[in-house]
């Protein structure tokens, strides 16, 4: 009786971390090709496609750049070919509004958004997850209706009441006057509500299918410790899955901190994409969706590999014996 | 902030582990008869009291005779504009949610039915465009559009339909190679309301919050995501109209997602 071997260190976690990649790449070319051709249709059925591009509040000779820099006078497949390689190449002209090239605005408000989403994501992680291992393992106790319930309404409160019912506890009366501190910490407070009940539902499937598994009523028989299975196996296998399930959340976290930032005043790219939507900056809101595209997928690529990393099955290959 | 995980929460999917199998008649019940309230006041409830802006009775508290709820910084009752709003957020999102049902289970069909490239692409495509947080790209399309029902109507339809496809496929194909032809008959008819009810809720959502953003419904329409950036504007001296629209807004998404949970629940059961 040979079961298959197992070989430590085989090419599988290469291979299998190189595909997922490649794939991640593969997803964000096509989002951007797909976001790029969106625009342009967008553009050309405007009424005036130049000024759209320059942006608003630009003068006739940036509008004129403008017209000539996106090739408008030529056949509309060139200027099709012209607009997605300027956009491709991360070349989406000045901001007006800014005086500075729209990427480069967007790239200082990056670290904001990266620090907002980090301080959310600790605490989920810290509350979210506790409260759905919590929930996992009493999936047969009658605590777990209320609980249930409890989570459930708490994710069909929006981000955006609980945003507003903050502004008006706290009273801030205009969202330029607030402190950077109390503004960092009500929007992380905001968007640790929208992801904390997610996540901890999305960890009490796994836990609770997870201790529903045989092993674990064998690795009792044979005498570990509700302790020992509880750390030793049923976490690391449930947390696993978890991790896939949240990681897509955490990209729909950006989208949340578009109203979040917003609502706030926290100075980063969401902020800066509502508030250049609203005021017509072109460059800059082409510039902001593909910092934020390339920031979801960048999520979902990290995502991949921290789970090839503490995977143990990838870290295997097996050899037929 | 409609995501793939639609289809994990309804628990057809492929990828969740099974399911705590406790039938919870509660949350269906308390889904619909909170369903059917949103839906009588969205038939009759801009009716019941008139919304007209006079500019004499501007900020007025409530309790105030004729005005139960305040006036907001037009004027306007707050509780006739709450209530004209559940008909303009229905008058939304209803039709959007059925357009997107109807591409999104046409593109995921076709992805379950189809083979070899046609499948793998397909499927590759719906779950990329489910992935991805179109919020992000719908407010600034509206924005270069120009706000109102139609701009917002089709690209709310567009934003769901990914998620719609990405369920139907689950149900059909799920992993498991393609489902008979009499299998997808009760499968897919199983999932739809499920993903359906998740679906209304987040578009009202969305719809809220993208006119709270200026890029949604027109300045005039009362939808509920204006009366929320009034609240914004007003919020040290008139606090009171918050509280009208977002209890509304609560009540429509906590409804739905209750009705969607407890009916996926159901099946979960029956499904054992």
């Amino acid at each position: 009786m040979e079961g298959p071997r197992w070989e430590e260190g085989g090419h599988g976690i290469a291979l299998h971390v190189a595909r997922r990649l490649i794939y991640r790449a593969g997803q964000l070319g096509a989002v951007l090709m797909s976001v790029a051709t969106l625009l342009f249709i967008l553009v050309r059925l405007s009424a005036s496609p130049a000024a759209l591009l320059a942006g608003a509040g630009a003068s006739h000779a940036e509008v004129r750049s403008a017209h000539v820099a996106y090739g408008l006078d030529g056949p509309i497949l060139q200027q099709y070919v012209t607009f997605v390689t300027r956009a491709l190449r991360l070349d989406f002209g000045q901001s007006p509004a800014h005086q500075a090239a729209a990427l480069e605005v967007v790239r200082l408000r990056l670290p904001a958004t990266l620090m907002l989403t980090a301080a959310a994501l600790a605490a989920t992680a810290l509350v979210g997850v506790s409260l759905g291992v919590w929930l996992g393992l009493r999936a047969d106790r009658p605590e777990h209706g209320w609980a249930f319930r409890l989570l459930l309404t708490g994710q069909s409160l929006p981000a955006l009441i609980v945003g507003l019912v903050l502004v008006q506890v706290v009273g801030m009366t205009s969202a330029m006057g607030a402190s950077a501190p109390l503004s960092f910490t009500l929007s992380a407070l905001t968007l640790t509500w929208w992801l904390t009940p997610r996540a901890a539902r999305l960890t009490a499937g796994p836990v609770a299918g997870a201790v529903r598994q045989t092993w674990v009523l064998t690795a009792k028989a044979m005498g570990a410790t509700s302790r020992d299975v509880l750390w030793g196996h049923v976490l690391p296998n449930s947390l696993l899955a978890a991790l896939a399930l949240v990681g897509v959340q955490v990209a729909f976290l950006l989208s949340a901190a578009v109203v979040v930032e917003w609502l706030f005043g926290w100075p980063g790219v969401g902020n800066l994409l509502a508030v250049s939507m609203q005021a017509r900056d072109f460059p800059v809101v082409e510039a902001a969706i593909f910092a934020i595209a390339f920031l979801v997928f960048a999520t979902y690529a990290m995502v991949d590999l921290v789970l090839a990393a503490v995977d143990p099955r990838l870290r295997r290959r097996a050899t037929p014996p | 902030m409609t995501g793939p995980v639609l289809a994990h929460e309804m628990g057809l999917s492929r990828r969740l582990l099974p399911a705590p199998a406790i039938p919870r008649p509660g949350l269906l019940v308390g889904g619909m008869v909170g369903l059917m309230a949103v839906a009588v006041l969205g038939l009759v409830g801009a009716g019941i009291v008139q919304e007209h802006a006079a500019p004499a009775q501007r900020l007025l508290a409530p309790g105030t005779i004729g005005h139960p709820l305040g006036t907001d910084q037009l004027g306007r009752d707050v509780l006739a504009r709450t209530l004209a709003g559940f008909r303009w957020s229905l008058a939304v999102v209803l039709p959007a949610t059925l357009i997107a049902g109807l591409a999104g289970t046409g593109i995921g069909l076709a992805a379950a039915a189809s083979l070899g490239w046609t499948r793998v692409i397909l499927e590759r495509a719906t779950e990329t465009a489910a992935g991805f947080p179109f919020l992000v790209l719908a407010a600034p399309v509206i924005a270069i559009v120009g706000r109102g029902y139609w701009p917002l109507l089709i690209v709310l339809a567009i934003l769901a339909s990914a998620p719609f496809a990405l369920a139907v496929f689950d149900a059909t194909w799920g992993g498991r190679g393609r489902m008979p032809v009499f299998q997808a008959l009760y499968a897919v008819p199983a999932a739809l309301p499920v993903v359906g009810a998740f679906i209304v809720a987040d578009l009202v959502v969305t719809e809220a919050c993208l006119s709270f953003l200026g890029v949604g419904a027109p300045e005039v329409a009362p939808s509920w995501g204006n009366m929320l950036a009034d609240a914004r504007q007003n919020v040290t001296t008139a606090p009171w109209i918050l509280y009208a629209p977002a209890a509304a807004l609560v009540l429509t998404v906590l409804s739905a997602n209750w009705f969607g949970e407890g009916l996926g629940q159901l099946w979960r059961v029956k499904a054992r």
